[in-house]
């Protein structure tokens, strides 16, 4: 019971890594981007890569993580550059489609160049102790790593001037403009930063399983879903949605099968749209 | 008579196709797939293209209809005279219910895309969970059922001819009575057609129950002409993704745009079909290139062709009249 309430945690946890970065993009640049699963396959498969020729395990998680942010700034420089002479729904649909089409692209390379591809590292790692429950110390760092992360984005957005500067535009693009913020340079800055987060999950998805290149698709859904359930503009909600629905996925998987966890969880994000469209877990405002 | 004079030409065209293939059972299935995937873009372009409606889940209206009308008939016995018009009317009242949730809800496009997609992927889900009636990744065989007609290549050919010649009907009569002005309307702007007196509901759930059942019924024949149901029949990519390249390939809220962009589609996909995985890659590049450099469409820009060649005609005879007015005192 308990094991699986820390599965739940470790999933939630990697699946808010995910979702956070989709917030992040949708709230700053407007653009709901369908290909973030692929930034995570991306970062994972250039860390795979790295790892082969020879390079120490951490640099090489490392360097996927950079590979997966250097794409999004290639994306964001190049792709979505039509998408943001526009504004409002007119983005939004482009937006969607443009990144949808890129997903295919990514998709379709990858699997083609990869087919037979997973990432893995084989860590030689004992179990530990905690609470009384046996935990694979592979899944307790990779928690660990998506929490520091988590620590940094708050910190930085809490701290700094160009967090500050980050959340104002969120709230209000115009305003913010007003005040002499660049929206355009900092949207770059913000997609760099959602496509490492990206990377950091995908890397870390081979630190307790393995990474397919097929799995980019399920990455980006499971990422949005967790974004909508938490409030497409809500950074704290979207990490609390993540852990929820990790955990209600977790719990359904077992005991009603994988199935019947999928549909919960869609159903969860229809009911949230449906219902409650700032999020689940929005302040009344 | 001008008016009719391109679906005219068009159901002659593709009349004589199985003249034209000569018997040959590949291309025979090649042609009877386009026009499965033209009559799919028809109404695609009714929902998307003439009221706004990003529906993301096309598979899932084509499979529920193709689902439903199998599964009935295996497991209840029942005639596909029954079934698949029961298949239809699920098609058309989840299209009608999706289209009216959102106006309800004030959904903008990407929600209602979120939705519909949540949906796609929910149909997949069920689809491999109810394995007793499904049987599950692996599916269905089709044959068998009382539909004998869409076992043979020809007449299943015809059939799908007329379903797509229905569809254009259909939206032929939708576009040119009172409602395709309501289309029209809002598709330019919602809130000036409604203050303007027009029932933007009625007409969005309109537009969205008469393409879902347009979806359902193809969705449902083709599920017996192809022998076999199964989720990846049905899946997004082989659907929804081709729809939505063949209507930009088109021309967005044209009539033959979605029989013009079915073919090119048909055609690019033959030419990569030897490249294997990679015509994912290939999708998403045409997705991307068209919506960012050719979101008219082919239709536009042959209507532009056309024009220019009867300004010349005109042109030509112009000195002719001026020398004949001349001539008259």
């Amino acid at each position: 019971m308990t094991a699986l309430l820390f599965d739940g945690v470790v999933q939630g946890l990697q699946l808010s890594l995910l979702a956070v970065g989709i917030t992040l993009i949708y709230g700053l640049g407007g653009v709901l981007n369908l290909a973030h699963g692929q930034f995570a396959i991306v970062g994972g498969v250039a860390a795979a890569l790295l790892l082969q020729l020879g390079i120490n395990p951490v640099l090489a998680a490392l360097g996927g993580v950079g590979a997966a942010g250097v794409l999004g700034l290639v994306v964001d420089r190049t792709l979505l550059l039509p998408a943001y002479r526009y504004r409002g729904e007119e983005r939004l649909l482009l937006g969607l489609i443009l990144t949808l089409g890129f997903s295919f692209l990514i998709d379709g390379y990858l699997n083609w160049r990869f087919p037979e591809f997973s990432l893995s590292f084989q860590l030689r790692v004992p179990m530990v102790e905690l609470a009384g429950i046996p935990m694979r110390t592979a899944s307790l760092a990779a928690s660990l790593i998506a929490v520091a992360v988590f620590a940094v984005l708050f910190a930085f957005l809490k701290l700094t001037l160009l967090g500050k500067s980050i959340r104002s535009i969120i709230e209000n693009e115009v305003g913010a403009e007003l005040c002499g913020i660049n929206p355009s340079r900092t949207r770059t800055l913000i997609v760099f930063l959602a496509a490492m987060m990206a990377g950091v999950a995908g890397v870390t998805q081979g630190l307790f399983s393995s990474l397919g290149t097929e799995m980019g698709p399920e990455f980006t859904i499971l990422g949005l879903l967790v974004a909508v359930v938490g409030g497409v503009r809500s950074i704290n909600g979207t990490l609390a949605a993540g852990i929820l629905l990790g955990i209600v996925n977790v719990f359904a998987s077992h005991y009603v099968g994988a199935y019947v966890a999928y549909i919960i969880l869609l159903s969860f994000a229809m009911a949230t749209i449906l219902v409650r469209p700032a999020g689940l877990l929005a302040r009344f405002t | 008579m001008r008016k009719y004079a391109d679906i005219a030409a068009v159901t002659l065209v593709l009349a004589l196709v199985p003249a034209a293939a000569g018997g040959s059972p590949y291309y025979m299935r090649l042609a009877t797939l386009a026009l499965v995937y033209m009559a799919w873009t028809v109404a695609f372009n009714l929902i998307f293209g003439h009221t706004k409606q990003l529906f993301l889940c096309l598979n899932a209206l084509a499979g529920t209809a193709g689902y439903l009308a199998v599964v009935l008939a295996i497991q209840l016995k029942l005639s596909p005279w029954v079934t698949v018009p029961l298949g239809v009317a699920a098609a058309a009242g989840l299209g009608a219910l999706f289209s009216y949730v959102s106006v309800l809800r004030g959904l903008g496009v990407i929600f209602l895309g979120i939705v519909t997609l949540s949906f796609s992927l929910i149909f997949h889900n069920l689809v491999l969970g109810l394995r007793q009636f499904t049987n599950g990744e692996t599916g269905l065989v089709s044959r068998g059922l009382g539909f004998s007609l869409l076992e043979q290549p020809v007449p299943s050919y015809y059939i799908f001819l007329a379903v797509l010649l229905a569809a254009l009907g259909t939206y032929h009569l939708l576009m040119s009575s009172k409602s395709g002005m309501a289309f029209r309307a809002l598709s330019d702007d919602e809130l000036t057609a409604e203050l303007s007196g027009i029932d933007v509901t009625r007409y969005k759930v309109l537009a969205a129950a008469v393409a879902s059942a347009i979806l359902g019924l193809n969705g449902a024949l083709y599920a017996f002409y192809n022998g076999i149901v199964s989720p990846s029949v049905f899946s997004f990519v082989g659907i929804d993704i081709p729809v939505l390249i063949a209507l930009l390939l088109g021309g967005m809220r044209t009539r033959l745009g979605p029989v013009l962009g079915a073919v090119a589609f048909a055609l690019i996909e033959e030419l990569v079909r030897p490249w294997g995985q990679l015509n994912v890659l290939v999708y998403g590049l045409l997705l991307i290139v068209l919506f960012t450099t050719f979101r008219e469409g082919m239709v536009p820009v042959i209507e532009k062709l056309w024009r220019r060649l009867d300004l010349r005609q005109a042109a030509r005879l112009r000195p002719e009249q001026a020398e004949a007015q001349r001539r008259t005192p």
